[in-house]
């Protein structure tokens, strides 16, 4: 599965995009040039060699600050896909082979999950737990796990009652090895590519809390926060938004990218095209040798 | 394992006895195996022909221990009672590969994810017994068994034929040796040609003592394997005898309606005789 994923061009963009987040994740802090708490009285100051993505309202340095800022951002997402993850997906798999009682109360709480307002949840969260990163991450991954639990469990449920299953089923297979076999592979890429999607979702999410002042508090720099604070300076700063907003695009293009390569390697059609572009790529290699080209050279055109 | 009887012969590979099943429950309980009694010796060839509906399946899915019988039913497996087992106990008597079974769609019974050696390979790797290296080799014998080139052994089942796909779903079933093959519509989905390839090779392994129950509708396909008919009519077993005898001289009723509505009644013993003629035309020896 892995191999095919990194056999098309899409899948292979979105690695180069994420190890660039990822880098900048690990060692921006590291390669801040100034201290993104220090004020200073160059306040909303242009870019300059000194300051190249300018200075915010405080006169801190916005580039130390989206450096400073990228490992809680992108962990706080990593958190909520995560939490997403295990509390939405497992169970879905679990309601098809559990008992009814379980499958009934599940099914309950991801309908009340659902049905809650996203916002007004979040709000009573961080009241009733305190208002922290951790507590604003569970309250999305809550909400967010309803996706898990459907697409685990739509996928389960097909399988489950397929005649391989049952050819299984028949030669002595446990529940734990037809799940390894059988349904993991089948459920696999769904779950991949909500968690794909959930990961650039998540991003913009806890931007937007950080925005509405949820999670994390101001001073502590993170891409969501620094984006809510450039928009109140519009007039002075047009351009300011657009620093914390393409490294907030660049990941979710990435996950977006990944998730549907994801999707398109996937099962039969999966292997489908990519042996198709093999076969392709075979052919322009050997008419390529062979001193002929599948597009028209200029004198041609 | 109690193969052999207490009067020290042979246990039959299947005897079923007052079989009842019945679906739903409370006032929509309906009886669906009505007293079913018969039995199977090893390497028999026996053929259960009826409608749709009419139980035949059912009856399969209850030696399978995939339906549960009503209370009195006995199914015993190469003299092992296999009705009222645990879980536990049922799984590990599906371990034994004893009875095996072959779906009647060969590309949804095959997983489009695994290779088609990994699903021939699947009853042993479960079994837990032999090596790596000695599965590798049993799935090459079963694969050179059904006629199938071992090369395909690493193709997945979309790159197989139809009829290809059935060899695998055999080989499958045939690679733990069991002493019961359960055959439910092998051959219904399938084209002329390769139907005609996999009633070869099934007629092809009465030779190697696996008792055979082949379930179908098309009595064309029975009596092309099976030596032995029983007729299935709403649950209930109506007629039994030579597959010849209910094809030729049929008594019960139902039994002369199914045999005046197949199509290619005479498929079973003169389709055989022309199929061999036309087989000699094609190849002639020398």
């Amino acid at each position: 599965m892995i191999k095919t994923v990194l056999k098309l061009p899409s899948a292979r963009i979105a690695l180069v995009m994420l190890a660039f987040i990822a880098f900048i994740t690990v060692f921006g802090p590291l390669l801040a040039p100034y201290d993104p708490l220090e004020n200073t009285a160059q306040n909303l100051a242009a870019p300059s060699a000194a300051h190249w993505f300018g200075t915010d309202y405080l006169g801190r340095d916005v580039l130390s600050r989206i450096l400073a800022g990228a490992p809680l951002s992108v962990a706080s997402t990593v958190l909520v896909a995560g939490i997403a993850l295990v509390v939405g997906a497992i169970p879905g798999i679990l309601s098809v082979y559990a008992t009814a009682v379980f499958e009934w109360i599940s099914l309950r709480v991801v309908d009340t999950f659902i049905a809650l307002p996203f916002l007004v949840f979040a709000v009573a969260m961080t009241a009733l737990l305190g208002n922290g990163m951790v507590q604003a991450m569970i309250a999305v991954g809550l909400l967010v796990s309803p996706l898990f639990y459907r697409v685990a469990r739509s996928a389960t449920l097909s399988v489950a009652r397929s005649q391989y299953v049952e050819a299984a089923v028949l030669a002595g297979a446990t529940t734990g090895w037809i799940v390894r076999t059988h349904v993991w592979s089948k459920v696999l890429p769904p779950i991949a590519i909500s968690l794909a999607t959930t990961l650039g979702v998540g991003l913009v999410v806890i931007s937007s809390l950080q925005f509405l002042g949820i999670g994390v508090q101001p001073p502590t720099p993170t891409w969501g926060g620094i984006l809510a604070s450039d928009l109140g300076y519009l007039p002075q700063q047009p351009y300011a938004p657009l620093f914390p907003t393409a490294l907030i695009l660049v990941t979710v293009l990435a996950f977006n990218l990944l998730a549907d390569a994801i999707r398109d390697a996937a099962g039969e059609s999966g292997r489908s095209l990519v042996g198709a572009k093999a076969a392709k790529a075979n052919r322009a290699r050997r008419l390529a040798a062979s001193g002929y080209s599948l597009t028209p050279s200029k004198e041609h055109a | 394992m109690p193969e052999i009887t207490e009067t020290g012969e042979r246990a039959p590979a299947l005897a079923v006895a007052g079989l009842n099943v019945d679906f739903g429950r409370g006032r929509s309980r309906k009886r669906v195996i009505d007293e079913v009694s018969f039995e199977i010796a090893p390497g028999e060839a026996v053929g259960v022909i009826g409608e749709t509906g009419s139980g035949k399946s059912t009856i399969a899915r209850s030696v399978l221990g995939l339906v549960r019988p009503a209370a009195g039913s006995s199914v015993r497996v190469a003299g092992r009672e296999v009705t009222g087992l645990s879980a536990r106990e049922l799984r590990a008597h599906r371990r034994t590969g004893l009875v095996q079974y072959v779906f009647q769609d060969p590309q949804r019974s095959l997983d489009q994810d695994l290779t088609v050696g990994h699903s021939v390979a699947e009853p042993l790797l479960l079994q837990g017994v032999l090596g790596r290296a000695e599965i590798r080799d049993a799935v090459r014998r079963e694969f050179e068994e059904v006629q199938l080139d071992p090369a395909l052994a690493g193709r997945f089942p979309a790159e197989l034929s139809g009829g290809q796909r059935q060899r695998v779903a055999i080989a499958r079933a045939l690679i733990t040796k069991p002493r019961l093959l359960i055959l439910d519509e092998p051959v219904s989905a399938l084209d002329s040609a390769n139907r005609v390839k996999i009633l070869e090779l099934l007629a092809r392994l009465r030779s190697s003592q696996v008792a055979l129950l082949f379930i179908s509708h098309d009595l064309g396909s029975v009596a092309g394997v099976t030596e032995r008919t029983l007729v299935l009519y709403r649950g209930q077993l109506v007629e039994s005898g030579a597959t010849a005898q209910i094809v030729n001289a049929p008594e019960h009723p139902y039994t002369r309606l199914l045999v005046g509505s197949a199509p290619t009644l005479s498929a079973g013993s003169i389709d055989r005789v022309r199929r061999n003629e036309l087989r000699d035309e094609l190849h002639p020896a020398g």
